[in-house]
């Protein structure tokens, strides 16, 4: 067994730009992570973290938007956040051409959108610090777009949609959105309804109208991490992003009533597949320090989980089911809770969702045993730490840390929270959400020819 | 069993020293070992080469050799159950897996430090002690049922294309048939089947042992000796494929009832990255189509300019599951490739002018491939590609897996010293303009090609590519004179097939059979 002798220290340093504050490695202190840190913090809002971590001569620079799906609350306006990350590369007026500055310093770039978020990154030399905080600075502020560029842009998102629509997960998906819920902007995909996208070429107005509302220094926070001098960053991020204008809108986010009787959904799958049974429960948002949320992830695990008794029983030894998956990762809001399988009948659909009822009762009423609930919370502890071996893995690690909290504090309250979690706890969280009235069941069989 | 301590401090200093004074790597051919010490590093990667791949599956069973590495990566040891390794291997938050490519199986794995003993029992044994139980086989085969006979053609087309494009192109060789295998050949494979192909090609000399990472001294030396204890014996060499080019067009269309459609087209070459043009041909392919890259060539045309599809890339080594990363594959290492041009799906925007945009889009990938092989590159298009290169390989080999892959692949090519990834920089540095030019001509061409389309009616886009039509599109908004008026090149662009030359099937039909 190996232990860090002296680990973390917080200090705290007061600079012209801001408050910022440093921690560093060889102090005391107990985090789960490991590296040298600096906050930064503006007085239009805007955080930066800066974190010295990966190998020598390389950054990875990345801008996370607190804003995904989840924000498009307005009606036919599905899929906007994805759309407009990819407007995101159509250039500024400074530099109309973002792929040839690029491309000119050999970096590697892309972004992501998912239902909380929109996150942009770049890996390269760190000799580009500069010309990339400059170059992304100026785009996150003066982003300029024709309406030409845009209608050309929406055909690239229809085709983005193409890619996947049909295959049985993105069939069950949609349909399952649908099912359980009502109001919430998770009801649709990240990619929004093929209706919407159809019609994006129509929304130019509405797009500038979500840069203006979201793209702001409140709701943006910048992570660099790799090899680089941090007084040096923290004059350029002052340099380059204090001007930018606060004048974040928070979306009117629709909430649906809390389920009260469960749900349940039919799909015929246009093409072949084995049925799939899809049971899912209401479950609570991500938090680093509600015991009952981090329980409620680590009961995903443990009961439904690789390592789990039904996952040996019907997976390994009976070779009932394709698969078995659990996915109890939380959202930023309450989202669902998913327990997964194919069938390799249809006979067999009924009897699996009793015996996934089965051990859901009995996660209810047994406690999970002190060996299990060790080996899992080492599993997500572990799965944290083997993520961090690149500069660009460790600032991606601290993806949902701060687009569910804005900071990255919540990483050593999470893992504190996971440390406290106990047996009961995991019990209390199966029979908080893991409810009849919380249940959506969505069985997907093959469309009679 | 460490269940919850955390290698922390370990951790840390590695991260923050970095690897830029590990040694290179280092292949000792005689006794089959290749080491990577990167001393500093928490992580200890594995990656067992064993030389035999899908070109090694016997006829009639296309796919035994997936099935055989499936039933060591995911099946029982004579020391652990499949199930008994999952718990060990839980709270490592670890696993290893499998990749078997037309000649190469490779075994990887990466672990923490902390668990480097427990973890290397079960990745060894699983390799050197498979139980090859009946209920393992079960599983394994069922699930590569599923797989062949609904997964892969109700999966991504854009993929399936290209894997169609390798069929096409290789056909009548030992690269014919993926992988996987087929619907059929799968089905006739039994378990003696696979007792039989690990007995003959799982041996001491067949085998490379590969160790990266943070690994105590005289650990790789350890491995190869447990190695060691395969029995001897040889694999017998299977012929590199002479694939002929395509005499003149060949296209192949699937039926599916989809509202977009994925294209891949390309041909035979005979370019091997251990060759001197290589590094001119790597200049010329960034310049045409970057896998994910948008400045390139393709994307620029088709995707940036009118918007119609995702992205438009071009390969000269095999690429498979390029929608799941943007860097390049590694364990693909082939004495063949293709030039392979892959478009992403290309959407409807109407119910009826699918077939048109398509046909518009091969257009456009054939007239920009017509282009290049005419006039060559520009000296600014190959200073600007190297200046890209230069920086943007580096991150090919960012982590010591993919690090430790590359020295693999070194090893097969025979270029382990000082291996790709030192080359790459010093070998695009080098490249003038007169180099891409002549390897552009010595490489490509423009009238001998494979296509595959997966299509709705595909009778209709049968007639469609016979007929002299141009195929227009229009845009959902206003485009400069000189799009449209290339455009109006592109639409008419011709693309020279016979009705002879077009073969249709149906999607059931797809990978049925050899």
């Amino acid at each position: 067994m190996r232990t860090l002798a002296g680990v973390l220290v917080l200090g705290l340093l007061v600079a012209g730009c801001g408050d910022m504050a440093t921690r560093s490695p060889g102090s005391s202190d107990e985090g789960i992570f490991p590296f040298e840190t600096r906050h930064v913090t503006l007085e239009n809002g805007f955080n930066a973290y800066l974190i010295r971590a990966g190998a020598p001569g390389v950054i990875a620079y990345t801008s996370m938007v607190r804003t995904g799906a989840r924000d498009e609350v307005e009606e036919g306006r599905t899929g906007y956040a994805h759309f407009f990350e990819h407007m995101m590369f159509r250039g500024t007026e400074k530099y109309p051409d973002y792929d040839e500055v690029t491309s000119g310093i050999g970096a590697a770039r892309n972004a992501f959108t998912s239902l909380d978020m929109t996150v942009y990154y770049l890996v390269a030399a760190s000799e580009y610090l500069e010309q990339i905080m400059d170059l992304e600075s100026d785009r996150f502020q003066n982003l300029a777009y024709s309406e030409a560029d845009f209608r050309t842009e929406a055909g690239a998102i229809l085709g983005e949609y193409q890619q996947g629509a049909m295959t049985p997960g993105a069939v069950l998906d949609r349909n399952l959105r649908l099912t359980a819920y009502d109001t919430h902007t998770y009801r649709h995909s990240t990619i929004g309804f093929e209706e919407d996208v159809r019609n994006m070429p129509e929304g130019y107005e509405y797009s500038l109208s979500f840069f203006d509302r979201f793209y702001r220094p409140e709701n943006v926070v910048l992570v660099i991490a790799g090899d680089f001098e941090f007084d040096e960053a923290e004059s350029l991020i002052q340099e380059y992003y204090g001007d930018w204008e606060a004048g974040y809108v928070p979306p009117e986010i629709r909430y649906d009533e809390e389920q009260t009787e469960p749900r349940e959904v039919h799909i015929d799958y246009p093409g072949r597949t084995l049925p799939v049974i899809s049971v899912n429960y209401k479950g609570p948002a991500w938090s680093p320090t509600d015991r009952m949320a981090v329980a409620t992830e680590v009961l995903g695990a443990v009961a439904f989980g690789s390592n789990s008794d039904i996952y040996r029983e019907l997976v390994i030894q009976e070779g009932r089911v394709q698969y078995l998956g659990a996915g109890f990762g939380l959202q930023r809001d309450p989202a669902l809770l998913t327990i997964q399988t194919m069938a390799n009948s249809e006979g067999d659909i009924e009897p699996l969702q009793e015996r996934i009822q089965a051990t859901v009762d009995r996660f209810q009423t047994e406690l999970v045993d002190a060996e299990t609930l060790a080996n899992t919370k080492s599993n997500m502890k572990y799965g944290f730490l083997m993520g961090l071996e690149t500069a660009q893995n460790v600032a991606f690690s601290l993806v949902p840390f701060i687009i569910n909290t804005g900071g990255i504090e919540a990483v050593d309250q999470y893992y504190e929270t996971l440390d406290a979690v106990t047996a009961e706890d995991v019990r209390e969280a199966a029979r908080t959400y893991l409810t009849e009235a919380r249940r959506v069941t969505a069985v997907m069989t093959q469309e009679a020819n | 069993m460490k269940h919850t301590s955390i290698g922390l401090g370990i951790l840390l200093v590695a991260l923050m020293t970095g690897f830029t004074l590990a040694p290179p790597s280092e292949y000792d051919e005689a006794r089959g070992i290749i080491t990577l010490p990167e001393t500093e590093s928490p992580f200890i990667a594995f990656n067992i080469w064993v030389k035999v791949g899908s070109q090694n599956d016997p006829a009639g069973k296309e796919g035994l050799a997936s099935v055989t590495a499936a039933m060591i990566s995911d099946g029982s040891t004579t020391e652990d159950s499949y199930e008994a390794i999952l718990e060990k291997l839980y709270p490592m938050a670890a696993g290893y897996g499998y990749k078997v490519d037309k000649e190469m199986t490779t075994f990887t794995g990466r672990i923490h430090r902390d668990n480097l003993e427990d973890y290397y029992t079960l990745f060894s044994h699983a390799l050197l002690r498979p139980a090859f139980t009946q209920e393992d086989f079960d599983r394994i085969k069922s699930q590569r049922m599923n797989y062949l006979e609904r997964g892969r053609r109700y999966g991504r087309d854009e993929e399936l294309t290209k894997e169609l494009l390798y069929s096409m192109a290789y056909a009548g060789t030992p690269y014919e048939h993926p992988e996987e295998g087929y619907v059929e050949s799968v089905a006739s494979i039994t378990l003696d089947d696979v007792k039989a192909f690990y007995r003959n090609t799982y041996l001491r000399n067949n085998v490379v042992v590969g160790v990266g990472g943070g690994y105590p001294g005289g650990f790789p030396d350890r491995v190869r000796e447990d190695f060691d204890a395969l029995p001897e014996g040889e694999v017998p060499m299977v012929a590199a494929p002479r694939p002929p080019m395509p005499q003149g067009v060949k296209v192949l269309l699937v039926e599916k009832a989809i509202d977009a459609t994925p294209i891949s087209m390309g041909f035979p070459t005979d370019l091997l990255r251990s060759d001197d043009d290589y590094w001119a041909m790597l200049t010329f392919n960034s310049w045409m189509g970057e896998h994910r890259n948008s400045f390139s060539n393709l994307y620029q045309v088709i995707r940036e300019t009118r918007g119609m599809n995702y992205g438009d890339y071009s390969y000269i080594e095999a690429f498979p599951l390029g929608y799941t990363t943007q860097q390049p594959p590694v364990n693909v290492a082939r004495r063949s490739h293709l030039f392979e041009m892959w478009i992403r799906p290309i959407s409807n925007t109407t119910p009826t002018n699918l077939h048109e945009r398509v046909l518009f889009a091969t257009r456009a990938a054939f007239r920009e491939l017509h282009q290049v092989v005419e006039n060559g590159l520009s000296a600014d298009e190959v200073e600007r590609t190297k200046n890209f290169l230069d920086n943007y390989t580096v991150n090919w080999g960012n982590t010591i897996g993919r690090r430790l892959a590359y020295a693999v692949d070194d090893a097969f090519y025979g270029m382990s010293d000082p291996g790709y990834l030192a080359e790459i920089r010093p070998g695009i540095r080098a490249v003038t303009p007169g180099d891409v030019n002549e390897a552009i001509d010595e490489h490509l061409q423009d009238d001998q090609l494979y296509i595959v389309m997966i299509t709705r009616d595909a009778d209709g886009m049968k007639s469609l590519l016979l007929s002299d039509a141009p195929t227009n599109i229009s845009y959902a908004g206003p485009q400069p004179d000189e799009v449209l008026a290339e455009d109006r090149e592109i639409a008419s662009f011709p693309i020279p097939v016979n009705a002879a030359d077009i073969t249709i099937i149906d999607i059931s039909e797809v990978y049925q059979g050899g």
